[in-house]
């Protein structure tokens, strides 16, 4: 039994580690302000895109970089870079999530989430388009 | 008032619903029958019991027919058959859209359970009513998924065959009110177009099937404590076991492969909650079937199989609690949505998890182990540790994969990891570096007692191959290649080095022996081709015009190549972008790859790929790669980025692109696809009378210039002027440019003023963006792949002959 105890010792020591690490490498959903006071840490930011505010992605100058606004579940609007060639069909996202940090007045993002409505299997648009015939 | 709707087919629905409550009902009398003749080995209950299942199999495959037969009739009064299926989808996807939904998918579960059901109750002998007991109870749950009734004001399940005006979002429409509705409605919403394609008609029954026999080690074990024959039940549940393990893996490697054919990510595994949620029950099944591979040589680990067998149908039913609550919603992309049922998916599985651990403990005393210590050098002590790596692995990956369920039990707000791939590759390659090196020796012990003279002979030999082949490699992977790579390098050669000396040495000629050598040989190419293409795969797509952002922050990976103008070295290649197709909803980009000979210089052209974009209104644009495959490596090819004409719009729009607005200073400059715009300042003294503008009429214009390629010069001046306390704006254009300039804002406080420039659509060069990734090396993973399957199919057909015998 000698053994089976040290090993016992050895999963749960393990275990232990697994979860510490789960909790010091991810990463956390927040706000533009929490992100604000924490610039070098990495956060999730969820939040809406802003459709009034302009769009741009110059790949002739840069294919890796499209910027636009967006406004966080707290309301506070701010410019995001994504260094990413701009994802298809960005314009009919609803929620985003945007993952990266601040960088003084902007939000510097390395990848993206983007929820379409659609995706889960909401039916108003397709009822909407319906009730037009 | 009832309205008589004109053309609707209920009656298939009401056979359908009526079907539902009976397989229901049927299915809880099977068990409960099943459980009275274990009980009373009453032989009359185990007819009872072996009639309900038949009903129960009988109704479940009525309800399946008719789900296919309204689907083929279009029956869109049906709501399942609108949301999936439209006329002008292909016949050939009829199956994806039958499991598309959650309801479908449930029943494609069930279906395996009753093909599964049908063979058990034959086959199991004096096992079958403790087996078949808990697999009627696990239909039990399952078929109340798809029951849709409510029951003391909580609704069980959704019913697949619900009417679309009975969905609450639709009952509110007019539309609904007209007696002919139906004749309004145009077609049916469709199968998502990500999903037409071959891999998910063969992917998701695969999956489902080995979903479904996992189930047959849990139901074994707990019929082994329920008879208190404790060992018994670990020989003629070993085949099923290892089938599982087999199909499983399969399901599993064709998701990869999938992702890897027509999936944007570039590659075959990206960590997704998804994909966690089934690689963890293969992990702990694999688990299993090795532990009970001891307990039948030894008879020592009795309490880790029933333990093990337990665990993986949980986490079964935790994969699909993961993947069917909606609570992955903001981690996981490919997850199903949220239909109210993770109550009771909760109920489910913490049902068996509990029936497994109260047996468990009503039966502890039997359970006591009094085996002796296993020996240092034998065969199941290093099993065991190999058993204990797979399980240390399969919870970091679960507890990683948790944290949407952590944030809901706790109330955190964890997100995954930034760098996810990271984050599992610190944990996961120390794991596949031991599981190699253990498999590696694992068979070279004996069970019980090994002579380590004979051990060390055996392994060393394919120990220092292993090391000299990692040597070499490291003339091409490079000094600064990482040491955990170099390692798992090494012992994912020695473990397929080790058991093909022990497959030549040990087996010899016997084949159907060897079962086990050829799939562990497929695992661990499987990891050294992982390693290689992964590691060592290059992007030769370069965009070297960017600042490098750090490591963080991978911005120089797409490029931008314009129509029969660009080529662009990547690589060893020249490449070109020569046109596009559109065929059907497919826009094909052809995107030419040409080699330079040695000796002229000449280029000529080696292949040319179609990665194309999917126009899809509904769930928007889906990019798909293409790739093209050699012997040892593969150039995938993906638009990033294309513009795609829209046909709708005003005049206007399809002239112009949308418009560039920029918040502006003076000196400040807009950069157009022909020219540069600069703001040179503001012009507060406009004439009136030639701008016809209205006396009082308050005014200011931003001067610009533009200046185009050839350096010639405009100036323009667009206008921002307050007229009876409104805002207008007076536009101007340079037709030569195609350029249109609108000043439209002034923020008093900083003095900015904003700009919108809008370009003509044909100012724009015909361009794509796209990536390029070279991955060498990955036929070694999908060799390992086929060879995994294979070698534990041998080992499958092995054990089942034995058992039957």
């Amino acid at each position: 039994m000698k053994n089976k105890h040290i090993i016992a010792i050895v999963v749960i020591a393990i275990s232990i580690a697994a979860i510490l690490s789960t909790v010091a490498d991810s990463s956390t959903y927040a706000s533009f302000a929490t992100a604000l006071k924490s610039p070098n840490k990495t956060f999730h930011v969820v939040g809406l895109l802003v459709r009034e505010r302009p769009q741009e992605y110059n790949p002739e100058v840069d294919a890796d970089l499209f910027t636009f606004y967006m406004k966080d579940m707290e309301g506070i609007e701010k410019k995001v870079l994504l260094h990413m060639a701009r994802p298809q069909d960005f314009e009919k996202s609803e929620q985003i999530v945007v993952i990266g940090k601040m960088e003084g007045d902007e939000f510097v993002a390395h990848d993206i989430l983007m929820k379409c409505p659609s995706k889960y299997n909401d039916p108003k648009s397709e009822i909407e388009s319906m009730s037009r015939n | 008032m009832e309205i008589a709707y004109i053309g609707e087919q209920l009656f298939w629905g009401k056979i359908g619903n009526f079907l539902i409550m009976l397989g229901f009902t049927s299915a809880l009398l099977s068990g409960l029958s099943y459980l009275a003749a274990l009980r009373t080995g009453d032989s009359s209950w185990k007819k009872l019991a072996r009639g309900a299942f038949g009903i129960h199999a009988v109704s479940i495959l009525g309800v399946i027919g008719i789900i296919f037969y309204l689907i083929i009739q279009h029956r869109f009064e049906y709501l399942y058959v609108w949301e999936h299926s439209s006329t002008t989808m292909p016949l050939r996807y009829i199956f994806s859209c039958f499991w598309e939904g959650q309801e479908g998918s449930f029943l494609l579960w069930m279906f395996w359970h009753i093909i599964l059901g049908a063979i058990l109750m034959f086959r199991t002998g004096e096992w079958e009513s403790g087996v078949m007991s808990i697999m009627a109870l696990v239909q039990v749950f399952l078929t109340s998924m798809i029951l849709g009734v409510i029951v003391l004001g909580q609704k069980i399940g959704t019913n697949p065959f619900v009417l679309l005006r009975e969905h609450p979002e639709f009952a509110k429409l007019p539309f609904i009110k007209f007696p002919d509705y139906l004749n309004r409605i145009e077609d049916g919403r469709g199968l998502n177009p990500l999903l037409q394609n071959y891999w998910m008609t063969i992917h998701p029954p695969t999956l489902f099937m080995g979903f479904a026999l996992t189930v047959v080690p849990f139901a074994f074990a707990l019929t082994g404590l329920l008879r208190r024959k404790y060992s018994e039940w670990i020989k003629p549940a070993l085949p099923w076991t290892f089938l599982a393990i087999m199909i499983l893996g399969t399901g599993i490697l064709m998701g990869a492969a999938w992702a890897y054919e027509s999936l944007s990510f570039g590659g075959f595994w990206a960590w997704d909650p998804v994909e966690n949620a089934s690689l963890v029950p293969w992990m702990t099944l694999t688990a299993l079937g090795h532990v009970m591979l001891i307990q039948k040589h030894r008879g020592n680990a009795i309490i880790s199989s029933i333990v093990l067998a337990s665990i993986t149908f949980f986490f079964i039913l935790y994969s699909t609690f993961l993947t069917r609550s909606g609570i992955l919603g903001d981690s996981s992309v490919h997850s199903f949505t949220d239909l109210g049922m993770s109550g009771q998916l909760v109920i489910y599985m913490l049902f068996f998890l509990v029936l497994a651990m109260v047996l468990m403990f009503i039966r502890r005393k039997d359970l006591k182990d009094n085996s002796p210590e296993e020996q240092f050098a034998s065969r199941e002590f290093w099993m065991f540790i190999g058993i204990l790596v797979l399980v240390i692995g399969s919870l970091q990956i679960t507890f990683t994969t948790s944290t949407p369920v952590i944030n809901k039990l706790f109330g955190t707000k964890l997100a995954p990891p930034a760098d996810v791939i990271d984050h599992y590759n610190r944990w996961q390659i120390p794991v596949a570096i031991l599981l190699c090196l253990l498999i590696g020796i694992g068979q070279h012990f004996k069970y019980k007692q090994t002579d380590w003279n004979q051990f060390i002979k055996n392994v060393v030999p394919s120990a220092i191959a292993s090391l000299v082949i990692t040597l070499i490699s490291a003339i091409f992977l490079g000094i600064d290649y990482p040491v955990p790579y170099y390692i798992l390098l090494f012992a994912s050669v020695f473990a397929v080095l080790a058991n093909l000396s022990y497959m030549i040495k040990v087996t010899g000629t016997k084949f159907n022996k060897a079962g086990s050598s050829i799939a562990h040989i497929g695992f661990a190419l499987l990891l050294c081709g992982a390693l290689i293409s992964n590691s060592k795969k290059e992007i030769i797509s370069r965009n070297l015009k960017n600042v490098d952002l750090g490591k963080d922050f991978p911005n120089k990976e797409n490029i931008l190549i314009e129509h029969k103008k660009d080529t662009l070295p990547m690589g060893e290649y020249y490449v070109t972008y020569a046109g596009k197709v559109q065929e059907g909803i497919h826009i094909y980009y052809n995107i030419e790859y040409f080699k330079a000979d040695e000796q002229t210089g000449e280029k000529k052209k080696v292949f040319e790929l179609a990665p194309f974009i999917q126009l899809n209104e509904r769930m928007g644009n889906v990019a798909e790669p293409a790739t093209k495959h050699y012997l040892t490596k593969d150039i995938y090819t993906h638009i990033t980025y294309a513009e795609i004409e829209k046909k709708d719009g005003s005049n206007e729009d399809e002239v112009y692109q949308s418009p560039t607005v920029m918040e502006m200073a003076i000196g400040d400059t807009i950069i157009t696809s022909n020219s540069f715009v600069i703001l040179e300042g503001l012009d507060k003294n406009i004439d009136h009378e030639s701008n016809h503008l209205h006396d009082m009429d308050i005014a200011v214009g931003a001067k610009l210039r533009v200046e185009d390629v050839n350096k010639t010069q405009y100036k323009t001046l667009p206008l921002f002027l307050i007229r009876d306390y409104t805002m207008f704006h007076q536009d101007t254009e340079i037709p030569e440019l195609g350029l249109k300039f609108s000043f439209q804002k002034i923020d008093p406080v900083s003095g900015k003023v904003e700009i919108s420039v809008r370009e003509k659509k044909s100012n724009k060069r015909n361009f794509v963006i796209m990536k390029a990734i070279i991955f060498p090396g990955i036929n070694i993973l999908w060799t390992g792949c086929i060879l995994m399957v294979i070698g534990t199919a041998i080992a499958v057909r092995k054990r089942f002959s034995k058992s039957l015998s």
